[in-house]
C-alpha cells in the first residue's frame, strides 16, 4: 500500500512541473491510477521482483563461471528471465495506433503502467521503444511519426520517473511486420514495440 | 482540381527492354510527340560497338515523351530523300557514321536535318574511347533534344535509388545503387542489412547523401560513389537525423534532426561543420528541399494539425503555407525553374504525385496510383521520377510532363524505391 502512495505522489509531482503536453497526459493518467481501480494494484508487481530474485539466485556455478568471461551475457539472460515473467503475466509488448496518430488510449495506458511497474521492480533493466508506421504517406514523415509514437509512450513512463532508462528509436515504415497493402496490415504496422535490454 | 489525362487516355504500346539490372518499360504516348527518324549509323571498318549509338539515342528521345523516334530501314548517308520523309510526316532526321581510328578509339559523326527546310541543324565529329560509347550517346541525345526543342535534355545524367531483396535466409538486403538516366550501367554503392532511404546526389554529382539505420537508428551519411574514401557521418542528437537535401551550392545540407523529441530543420555546413536551426516548432518539420536559388526551403509539417507543405523564405525568415487542397500533402521538391513543387498528395485513400504551381496554388494530380512516394524532377524539369507499386512490387516510374507518357524501371525479384536524379554532368 505504501508503494502505491509513492507512485501516486510522483505522478502528481511530475505532471505539475512538466510542460503542457505532459499535464494533458497526466490528467488522463491520474484517473487511471486512481487507487480504487483494481487494475493498478501495486501489490501485483512486487511479485515480479520476487520471481526475479529467486531465479537470479538459482544460477549454477558453471553459469557463474561463464559470467566472469562475459558478464553482459549473464545480465542479458537475467533481463530475459525477468521479461519472460512479464510475458507470462499476459502484458502486451506492442501498442497499436490509429492512422497518422500518436494518441495513447486508456487500454494502451494500462499496458504502459504494467511496463512501468515492471521497470520499477527491475531497476537494472532498460527499455528501447521502437516506433513504426504503416506504408501510407511519405517515408521521412513516417520516420518522424514513428518517433513521436515512441515518444508518447516514453512520456507516460516519464511520469514514473523512468525517462532516463528509456531509449526511443524510430524505423518509420521501413520495418513492417505485415506486408499486404490493406488496412489489415496497416493496423499491425502502426505500432510501438517494447524491447528490454 | 484538374486531373490530367492519364493511362486510360494514352495510346498504349508497351515494350520492355531488359538491360543490365533495371528493366525499362515504356507505356508510350504519341500524343504531341515530335515525329523524327534516327537512322542506324553507318559503321566503317571494325567498329560494331558503335552501331548501338543510334539505338541509345532513339530510346532516350522516346523515353522523354517529347519524341516519336523511329528507325529507317537502312543507313542514311549525305543524300537525303527529303520528299520521301516529308510524305511520311517526319519533321527531322538524324544520321551518322562511326569509324575506327585505333584499337579502342572511334570517330563519331552525327548530323541533324530539318525535313521541311532541308537545313542542317547540327553536325559534329567526336573522337570517343570504346568505354565511352553510352556516355557519348547520352551527350548527343542532349544535343539533339536541344537543337530540335530549344530546351536542355536530361539524358547525360544519373539516377540513384534503393533496392530491397530477400537473401536465401529471407533476410532483407538493402542496396544503394546508381545508374545512367536510362537505367543502364546500374552499380551498387552501399549494401546493408539495414534500411537505406532518402539518397540525394550532391549538385556536383560526386557525393550522395543518404540515411542508414546501420547503427540502429536513422543517421545521415555522405558517400563518394566514385572514390575509395570512407563515408562521412553527419551529426545527430538524441533522436532521428534524416531527410538530407543539398544546398544548390553544395556547401551544406538541410537535415531533419530530432532534439529532445522535437523534429526541426537544420542547415549543416560541411566546411565549418556548424548547424543552423531553420525551424522551431513542436510539430513535425521534415522533408525539406532547397529552391534552385537557395533562398528558400519547402518542407512538410503537421503544425496545422494536418500534414501540409510550407515554404520558408530564408532571406526574411517568413514561413508560408503552400498547399491548401486536401488533407495530406508531403515531400515537396522544387522544379528546376523554382516555380512548381512536385509532392505527394492524398486523394481519398490513395497517395499520388501532384504538381503545385506555387504562385497560383493550382494543384494537378499526375497519376492514378495508390502508393506513390518520393517524387523528383529530371534536371531539365521535363520529367518527374517517383516510386510506386505495380502488381504489389516497388518500381520507379518516370512521367513526362509534356504528355504524361510513363516509363517504368523495375528490377527482377527486387523492390526499387527512393529515386533521386542527378544534376547535369560537368
Amino acid at each position: 500500500m505504501t508503494k502505491k502512495i509513492i507512485l501516486l505522489t510522483s505522478v502528481i509531482f511530475l505532471s505539475s512541473c512538466a510542460g503542457t503536453s505532459i499535464q494533458d497526459l497526466g490528467g488522463k493518467f491520474l484517473d487511471l491510477i486512481n487507487p480504487s481501480d483494481p487494475a493498478v494494484e501495486v501489490e501485483d508487481l512486487s511479485d515480479f521482483a520476487l520471481i526475479l530474485d529467486g531465479e537470479s539466485g538459482g544460477f549454477t556455478s558453471e553459469e557463474l563461471a561463464d559470467s566472469d568471461v562475459d558478464s553482459s551475457e549473464q545480465s542479458r539472460t537475467q533481463t530475459e528471465i525477468a521479461v519472460e515473467t512479464l510475458e507470462d503475466a499476459g502484458v502486451s509488448f506492442v501498442l497499436y495506433f490509429s492512422y497518422d496518430d500518436t494518441e495513447i488510449d486508456e487500454e494502451a495506458t494500462q499496458v504502459i503502467i504494467d511496463h512501468a511497474n515492471f521497470m520499477r521492480n527491475n531497476p537494472g533493466i532498460s527499455l528501447k521503444l521502437e516506433g513504426h508506421a504503416d506504408e501510407r504517406g511519405t517515408r521521412e514523415y513516417n520516420l518522424a511519426l514513428g518517433e513521436n509514437r515512441a515518444l508518447s509512450v516514453k512520456e507516460v513512463l516519464g511520469l514514473y520517473g523512468l525517462e532516463n532508462r528509456v531509449e526511443v528509436v524510430s524505423f518509420g515504415e521501413e520495418q513492417p511486420i505485415a506486408f499486404t497493402h490493406d488496412e489489415d496490415s496497416w493496423q499491425k504496422n502502426r505500432r510501438v514495440e517494447f524491447i528490454y535490454q | 482540381m484538374k486531373i490530367l489525362k492519364t493511362l486510360a487516355l494514352l495510346l498504349t504500346l508497351v515494350s520492355t527492354i531488359a538491360y543490365a539490372l533495371l528493366e525499362v518499360t515504356i507505356i508510350k504516348s504519341e500524343e504531341n510527340a515530335f515525329p523524327i527518324v534516327i537512322a542506324p549509323f553507318e559503321v566503317i571498318g571494325d567498329a560494331e560497338q558503335g552501331a548501338q549509338i543510334a539505338d541509345i539515342i532513339r530510346d532516350n528521345l522516346n523515353r522523354s515523351g517529347q519524341f516519336n523516334a523511329l528507325s529507317s530501314k537502312g543507313v542514311i548517308t549525305n543524300k537525303i530523300d527529303f520528299s520521301y520523309w516529308k510524305a511520311r510526316k517526319k519533321d527531322a532526321i538524324v544520321f551518322g557514321k562511326i569509324e575506327k581510328v585505333s584499337s579502342k578509339v572511334f570517330n563519331v559523326y552525327i548530323y541533324v536535318y530539318d525535313i521541311y527546310t532541308k537545313k542542317r541543324l547540327y553536325g559534329k565529329k567526336i573522337a570517343v574511347h570504346n568505354s565511352g560509347i553510352r556516355r557519348i550517346s547520352h551527350y548527343l541525345s542532349d544535343k539533339i533534344y536541344n537543337v530540335l526543342l530549344g530546351q536542355k535534355g536530361s539524358f547525360d545524367t544519373r539516377l540513384t535509388y534503393v533496392t530491397v531483396t530477400n537473401d536465401e535466409n529471407m533476410d532483407r538486403i538493402y542496396q544503394l545503387e546508381i545508374a545512367d538516366a536510362d537505367g543502364h550501367n546500374a552499380q551498387i554503392v552501399v549494401k546493408s542489412s539495414y534500411p537505406i532511404l532518402s539518397p540525394a546526389w550532391s549538385p556536383d554529382q560526386k557525393k550522395i547523401a543518404y540515411v542508414s539505420f546501420k547503427n540502429g537508428r536513422a543517421e545521415v551519411f555522405i558517400k563518394y560513389p566514385f572514390m575509395r574514401v570512407k563515408s562521412i557521418k553527419l551529426p545527430r542528437f538524441d533522436g532521428i537525423a534524416s531527410a538530407p537535401s543539398w544546398h544548390p551550392n553544395g556547401q551544406g545540407l538541410v537535415l531533419t534532426i530530432s532534439r529532445e523529441g522535437n523534429k526541426d530543420l537544420y542547415f549543416y555546413n560541411l566546411e565549418s561543420k556548424k548547424l543552423i536551426r531553420l525551424t522551431k516548432d513542436v510539430a513535425i518539420d521534415t522533408e525539406a528541399n532547397f529552391s534552385p536559388d537557395g533562398k528558400s526551403i519547402a518542407f512538410t509539417s503537421n503544425r496545422s494539425g494536418q500534414v501540409q507543405i510550407y515554404i520558408k523564405d530564408l532571406t526574411n525568415g517568413k514561413i508560408k503555407r503552400a498547399t491548401f487542397e486536401g488533407s495530406y500533402n508531403a515531400k515537396p521538391v522544387f522544379s528546376p525553374d523554382g516555380k512548381s513543387l512536385a509532392l505527394v498528395h492524398r486523394v481519398g485513400k490513395d497517395y499520388r504525385v501532384a504538381l503545385l504551381d506555387i504562385k497560383t496554388r493550382d494543384l494537378t494530380v499526375l497519376t492514378q496510383n495508390k502508393l506513390d512516394e518520393s517524387p523528383y524532377f529530371s534536371p531539365n524539369g521535363g520529367m518527374i521520377i517517383f516510386a510506386t507499386n505495380r502488381d504489389n512490387k516497388g518500381v520507379l516510374s518516370v512521367i513526362s510532363l509534356h504528355n504524361n507518357q510513363i516509363v517504368e524501371l523495375a528490377q527482377k525479384g527486387a523492390e526499387v524505391r527512393e529515386p533521386n536524379w542527378s544534376n547535369y554532368s560537368k
